[in-house]
């Protein structure tokens, strides 16, 4: 691989970042403010003057520009403010409070779900139209229809309450803690991965060129993991990118059905609450990541398909 | 026949579970359900119920409340109310001390109303302290906050003027908006020394926050559990499941629609207990049809069969209501309306009889529209009362979900609302904490209701005191109810699981347990 060209071509895609995310922030910002009511409405009325008050503390009681324009200006120094609703944390901390937990579980499901599915979908794909194949493919088929907020609850019920081999819930970085939201969030991400591989590994394994390993005599278990493998993987590391940035931000349902304190859930209850500072603090930090993961996605892609080089592109 | 091959694996399936297994509780520890994420531990931001109830276990006011959840001497020993009612005269415990050494003065509490009424920081909650002398005029700018109606005489002695006689401010005195500030505490206040019966020992955001016995309190050798830890959770069923895996010693409340599992199963665990709270469905008096004619209004009202709403849709315990004050304030009779008494057919009869002489009839339908907020219990109560009121009425109704902010501000703009879901809990456990709310021109006078009888009953009844007032309140709660501006439906409970070995946790109106009070039994073998 061409050393300048990957530099170059990296080089671009991190200055696109820039009006990317210039883009993301003015439509993020624009639409929470549009939404009706704010972030001190309540059922309960503050006096007027209080809340005259706490406007001008926020700068809410200025013109809308001016708090587009002050909002820039504050995040290009990476100060994202105070939130509203967590009013003893600033946006800052509460995301580095929470990232490091959803980084932790989407982590190791999507590592776990990585080994698992691509392990059965390659022994689905060698074993093509036996029962084995069709019974994980079954497997696989029920691991994408059931959603979490079905098996969360059944898997609790069943490890936690009745059996007790696993507390039910909550977070203290604690191995048993992390066992069942990691399989929860991986059995569907499973499903989809060995799916995909199964169908890559099949299509590879019918080319041409494995054929003619396989006709110059090197023994199978080679052929898979010298010519088949890089290849059959490579739709998976193109689905792994931007799911990967799904899992590592947080899933509300999971966090909400094992309380726990990652990222997910500040997006709903930031939304909810008009809580302006923390909406915009984790869709650009979310933004960041997207972009950040198809990134690397794409330098792996290069890495492993022969017919993608960025070099030529002059 | 081949041997069962678990030699193996049964030890190894042992250890890993052995491994696996939750570290029991150790006993003096006591884990409780917190609810939501408590909004601040600053006594001047915290709102939620969840940061109210935090702040009791870690400061104390002046006033406190006792085991059973009624007002009781906290930081002041003692007191005598003075010039009719308007003048209060606290003596400070001479063992009051913050959790670093320093004893707790007169100025402390001073200091922590001036800033509460500060223009720069504003206390959220400033308004609970409204019948204190001079705080409207501050609140407005137009006096300064040394005017405040607090005086330390001495160290060890507060004076608190009012405006006029509140016999509810003993409460008010008790929650957090009039707690004490250290004087190092302005800085930061998640470090600043504390004068409850616990201090902060842990907080991790949306996860766990726990609380250590604080040897400075001047009853901590009757505070029985060292540590409390509470925990955040939000989804009633998480909480249910891990209060059943034996993590949890109290919960917050239980899910809607487990009542009944939880009373065949969990019996020993379950406490309902009736809470100063009413749901209401309230009447915007702008709206043409419903402004015109109580009769229309009384009805809807008639028509709706509240037995069956409580047992059948909510079914969790909570009682019918026929007045806008719940039951359970000492010394108050709430003023139910006069058909409570009836059958509901008699009910039902009589609102047909009103609905036609209102002018209206199953001939010409009246169209109505429900407002309420996302939540699954407000949708199965709109849902039933809809078909309630058009068996009986004949009455269409369209059902309009709202997200929560849209709601309270429809709520309170009056436009497009017609019905729409209300409700009160008590701010203190007097009935005008729930009869204010429908004073004429009040901010949260949602259905516009203006009755200068009304009004005139309210204002009376402030300027007298003892059982003359509660004749004025209760006067004008009948007038309220004949008037009908808001039609009650149900009297709210409150809902826990707890540990059947836990001592201290009395069943109480305000739904208040601080943890000074709890202990758990050693588990009998």
């Amino acid at each position: 691989m061409n050393q300048e060209g990957i530099l170059r071509h990296s080089a671009t895609r991190l200055l696109g970042l820039i009006p990317t995310l210039l883009v993301l922030i003015t439509i993020a910002f624009f639409l929470i403010r549009m939404a009706p009511g704010g972030p001190f409405d309540s059922e309960k009325v503050l006096p007027p003057e209080i809340r005259a008050n706490l406007d001008a503390k926020y700068h809410l009681d200025e013109p809308l520009m001016q708090q587009y324009f002050r909002y820039l200006g504050q995040i290009i120094t990476l100060d994202f403010g105070p939130s509203f609703q967590y009013k003893d944390w600033t946006v800052n901390e509460l995301i580095a409070r929470g990232f490091p937990v959803s980084l932790t579980v989407g982590g190791l499901a999507m590592l776990l779900a990585f080994l698992v599915g691509t392990s059965i979908g390659i022994t689905a794909a060698l074993r093509q139209n036996t029962a084995m194949d069709y019974s994980i493919m079954g497997v696989a088929m029920l691991g994408i229809s059931i959603p979490n907020f079905v098996v969360a609850p059944l898997l609790i019920l069943v490890l936690a309450v009745y059996q007790g081999w696993l507390p039910a819930g909550g977070w203290d970085w604690s191995i048993q803690r992390m066992i069942l939201p990691v399989v929860t969030l991986a059995l569907p991400v499973i499903a989809y991965i060995a799916r995909l591989t199964r169908g890559s590994m099949i299509e590879v394994l019918h080319s041409n060129y494995i054929r003619t390993a396989r006709a110059k005599g090197l023994p199978g278990h080679l052929v898979i993991r010298r010519h088949a493998l890089k290849p059959a993987l490579l739709p998976v590391i193109s689905f792994m990118g931007p799911a990967t940035a799904g899992l590592i931000t947080g899933s509300v349902v999971i966090e909400r059905i094992y309380s726990i304190p990652g990222l997910g859930s500040y997006f709903v209850q930031g939304a909810l609450n008009r809580d302006y500072t923390l909406v915009m603090g984790v869709v650009i930090f979310y933004g960041v990541i997207i972009i950040l993961l198809n990134f690397i996605v794409d330098l792996l892609y290069a890495w492993m398909n022969p017919k993608i080089r960025y070099d030529e592109v002059q | 026949m081949t041997p069962p091959n678990t030699s193996f694996s049964k030890p190894v399936l042992a250890a890993l579970v052995v491994l696996l297994m939750v570290p029991s509780a150790w006993s003096s520890v006591v884990r409780r359900g917190l609810g939501p994420e408590p909004d601040s531990l600053n006594i001047h931001q915290a709102q939620g119920l969840a940061a109210v109830n935090l702040l009791r276990d870690l400061r104390e006011g002046l006033v406190t409340f006792d085991s059973n959840g009624e007002p009781a001497p906290g930081q002041a020993v003692s007191w005598q109310v003075l010039d009719g009612g308007k003048r209060y005269r606290f003596t400070l415990r001479p063992d009051a001390r913050w959790s670093n050494g320093d004893p707790v003065t007169a100025a402390d509490f001073v200091r922590g109303w001036h800033h509460a009424f500060s223009p720069e920081n504003p206390a959220v909650t400033a308004g609970l302290l409204q019948s204190i002398l001079n705080a409207d005029e501050i609140i407005a700018g137009t006096m300064d906050v040394s005017m405040l109606g607090i005086k330390a005489i001495e160290p060890g002695i507060l004076e608190v003027l009012l405006k006029e006689p509140a016999p509810w401010i003993l409460e008010i005195l008790a929650h957090p908006v009039s707690y004490p500030l250290h004087q190092a505490t302005l800085a930061d206040l998640r470090q600043a020394p504390v004068n409850g019966a616990y201090t902060l020992d842990e907080w991790i955001p949306r996860a766990s926050i726990r609380l250590q016995r604080n040897p400075e309190y001047y009853a901590s050798d009757t505070v029985a559990m060292d540590t409390v830890e509470y925990f955040p959770i939000e989804e009633p069923t998480a909480e249910l499941s891990r209060y059943r895996a034996g993590e949890l010693d109290i919960t917050e409340t239980i899910p809607a629609g487990r009542f009944k599992w939880l009373q065949e199963n969990l019996a020993p665990d379950l406490h309902v207990h009736p809470y100063l709270g009413s749901f209401w469905l309230g009447l915007n008096l702008r709206h043409p049809a419903l402004g015109l004619s109580a009769d229309l209004r009384r009805a809807l009202a008639l028509a709706i069969d509240r037995e069956t709403l409580v047992r059948v849709v909510l079914g969790a315990g909570e009682m019918p209501a026929w007045s806008v004050v719940p039951p359970g304030i000492s010394s108050y009779e709430p003023a139910k309306m006069t058909e409570s008494g009836w059958t509901q057919e008699q009910r039902e009869a009589e609102a047909v009889r009103l609905f036609s002489k209102s002018g209206l009839g199953k001939r010409q339908p009246l169209m109505l529209q429900l407002r309420y907020n996302t939540s699954g219990v407000h949708r199965r109560v709109a849902v039933t009362v809809s078909a309630m009121w058009k068996q009986v009425l004949g009455v269409l109704t369209e059902l309009i979900n709202e997200e929560w902010k849209v709601f309270v501000n429809n709520r309170k703009m009056g436009v497009v609302t017609e019905v729409f879901r209300g409700g009160w809990i008590a701010d203190y456990a007097d009935s005008s904490s729930f009869l204010d709310l429908f004073i004429s021109g009040n901010a949260l006078n949602t259905t516009f209701y203006a009755n200068p009888a009304f009004d005139q009953l309210m204002d009376s009844a402030q300027l007298t005191g003892g059982a003359e007032r509660k004749h004025l309140l209760r006067d004008a709660e009948a007038l309220l109810m004949q008037d009908m501006p808001v039609i009650p439906l149900y009297y709210y409970v409150s809902r826990h699981l707890v540990n059947p070995r836990m001592t201290g946790f009395a069943d109480n109106v305000r739904d208040i347990h601080l943890s000074r009070y709890l202990g758990l039994e050693t588990e009998s073998p």
